[in-house]
């Protein structure tokens, strides 16, 4: 049978390798919220199945199943058949875009970003009273959640810097679009030259990302190759941060929530850690960390297309800070920090943070 | 009172950014107003700060969020936070199904219980007000 879409010729073995053991179940955040078969990436494959033997039709109706997902390849690290759900999911999203089925919310932000600099359609962006634009040996890159949801936690990432004396710009950042890849669409062309024209005329050596997804983005996709072709390091922060000594340290009790987007994305599970340690010796592990961390439901577009579905994961992940007893919990990714925020009840008692805003926090108590 | 469609009860107080305001002895019970609901869509999260909390009159004090929108709620007036609903907290839903009743959001205990005549309130004010943001956000 000849290959209808894109998804069937770049990935039928895989969908196929799927043995429907169900491990992924167990992993799966979409469903550990829903406990809807379909959901998870069984579900998911055995649907894909389906279409490739033409027993069903790539149509509107698939659009709960193929776009809620967040893309956190919890998974893909457990599934003993190698199947890399997240990538297929990626590509049956532009195959089902192509064909005019599309989660509306998905189509929405395609349309804004090209209308305006940020997924949020904000026309005011945050200056944080920084120069922006200048000359330095280092571009803070803070992202969209950090700009216009978490601008509270990057002040107090900036004030940390600005306490160990980095020499850092800001500029008039533009979203880096990276995430309409992951609903359907393609990453924004203009807005990936805007980043780069105003990164390459700080002349800086390194850009520092608050945004894991960020960091993924300008060192993976082709669109931004040219920063590294210059010579210029992308570095998320909490890979810049690792070296610092601090001077500070607390005795409350911490936990660490692994982001996806840095963890099982990107492989960076010990320097946030190694930072971590320095400043709080008191740390304890979630039930399920590094490799297995449960994801906090907020990525691949979930948070803004199922809000609901989206706090229920964080709740979950919240319910294994919860049982560590920590007064702290710490991530390293402003969405992460904004879903969990939102979903955190009143009678649990920790705080959360980004760990540059805790640093911050301890180094001005200490002042 | 119904306005092109939105619900604005007559007797409540109204502060600018479309949050409600009614009195209860000595204290003022606030929540979202149906424009605003409406305008937000479904609403996913409202932050609860601790009872105690002083707000000032026009201050941000929390935050409301819907699927991609951020809204902030201001202080209508200088006062205490006395009690949050905490059914917001796994219940958002209660503004868009309920704004004037189970959805109401905070309690608060005015400085001075006379500023809350400065808010928008009456028949007329309350019209020209609600008619001129429906005009405002046509145009957005």
């Amino acid at each position: 049978m000849e290959a209808k879409y894109d998804f069937e010729r770049k990935y039928r073995e895989q969908i196929l390798q799927c043995s429907r053991c169900g491990f992924c179940q167990a992993v799966c955040p979409v469903y550990g919220a829903t406990l809807r078969p379909a959901l998870n990436a069984r579900g998911k494959m055995l649907l894909l199945k389906e279409v490739m033997d033409r027993k069903i039709e790539l149509n509107d109706e698939l659009i709960e199943s193929l776009f809620q997902c967040t893309t956190c390849a919890s998974c893909y690290e457990n599934c003993p058949s190698g199947v890399n759900v997240p990538e297929i999911l990626k590509q049956v999203r532009k195959d089902m875009v192509h064909i005019g089925s599309c989660h509306p919310a998905f189509r929405g932000m395609n349309e804004v970003l090209k209308k305006h600099t940020n997924i949020y359609a904000e026309n005011e962006q945050e200056d944080f009273d920084r120069e922006h634009n200048r000359k330095a040996p280092y571009v803070f890159f803070v992202g969209c959640v950090g700009l216009y949801r978490e601008d509270e936690s990057t002040e107090e990432t900036l004030e940390l810097l600005d306490r160990l004396e980095v020499d850092y710009t800001l500029i008039d950042e533009v979203c880096c679009s990276g995430v309409l890849e992951d609903v359907g669409y393609e990453l924004n062309e203009d807005l990936a030259r805007t980043n780069m024209d105003r990164i390459l005329a700080t002349g800086a050596g390194a850009v520092i990302t608050g945004c894991p997804y960020c960091a993924r983005t300008f060192n993976n996709k082709p669109q931004y190759a040219e920063l590294k072709e210059k010579g210029v390091e992308i570095l998320h922060v909490s890979q810049f941060l690792k070296d610092f000594d601090f001077g500070v340290k607390t005795d409350k009790v911490v936990t660490y929530h692994d982001p996806c987007d840095l963890g099982r994305h990107c492989g960076i599970y010990d320097e946030p850690r190694e930072t971590i340690r320095k400043i709080a010796p008191n740390i304890v592990e979630m039930s399920h960390n590094r490799e297995n961390a449960l994801c906090c439901g907020a990525g691949g577009g979930v948070r803004g297309a199922y809000p609901k579905n989206s706090i229920a994961m964080a709740r979950r992940r919240l319910e294994e800070v919860e049982e560590t007893g920590a007064e702290i919990l710490l991530t390293e990714c402003n969405s992460c920090v904004h879903n969990l925020s939102n979903a955190k009840l009143r009678k649990q008692k920790f705080k959360v943070y980004n760990t540059s805003q805790f640093i911050n926090e301890l180094m001005e108590t200490e002042e | 009172m119904e306005i092109e469609g939105y619900n604005m009860p007559d007797e409540l107080y109204y502060e600018e950014n479309h949050f409600w305001v009614r009195r209860e002895g000595e204290l003022l019970v606030m929540g979202m107003d149906d424009f605003a609901q409406k305008m937000a869509g479904e609403i996913v999260f409202i932050q609860l700060p601790d009872e105690g909390k002083k707000l000032k009159k026009g201050k941000k004090f929390a935050k409301a969020e819907s699927g991609k929108w951020l809204g902030k709620v201001f202080a209508p007036v200088d006062a205490e936070l006395v009690a949050v609903n905490e059914e917001l907290e796994t219940r958002p839903d209660l503004i868009n199904n309920d704004c004037y009743g189970k959805g109401w959001m905070y309690k608060i205990r005015p400085s001075d219980m006379a500023e809350v005549e400065e808010l928008i309130h009456g028949p007329e004010a309350v019209e020209k007000w609600v008619l001129a943001d429906i005009e405002k956000y046509a145009e957005e």
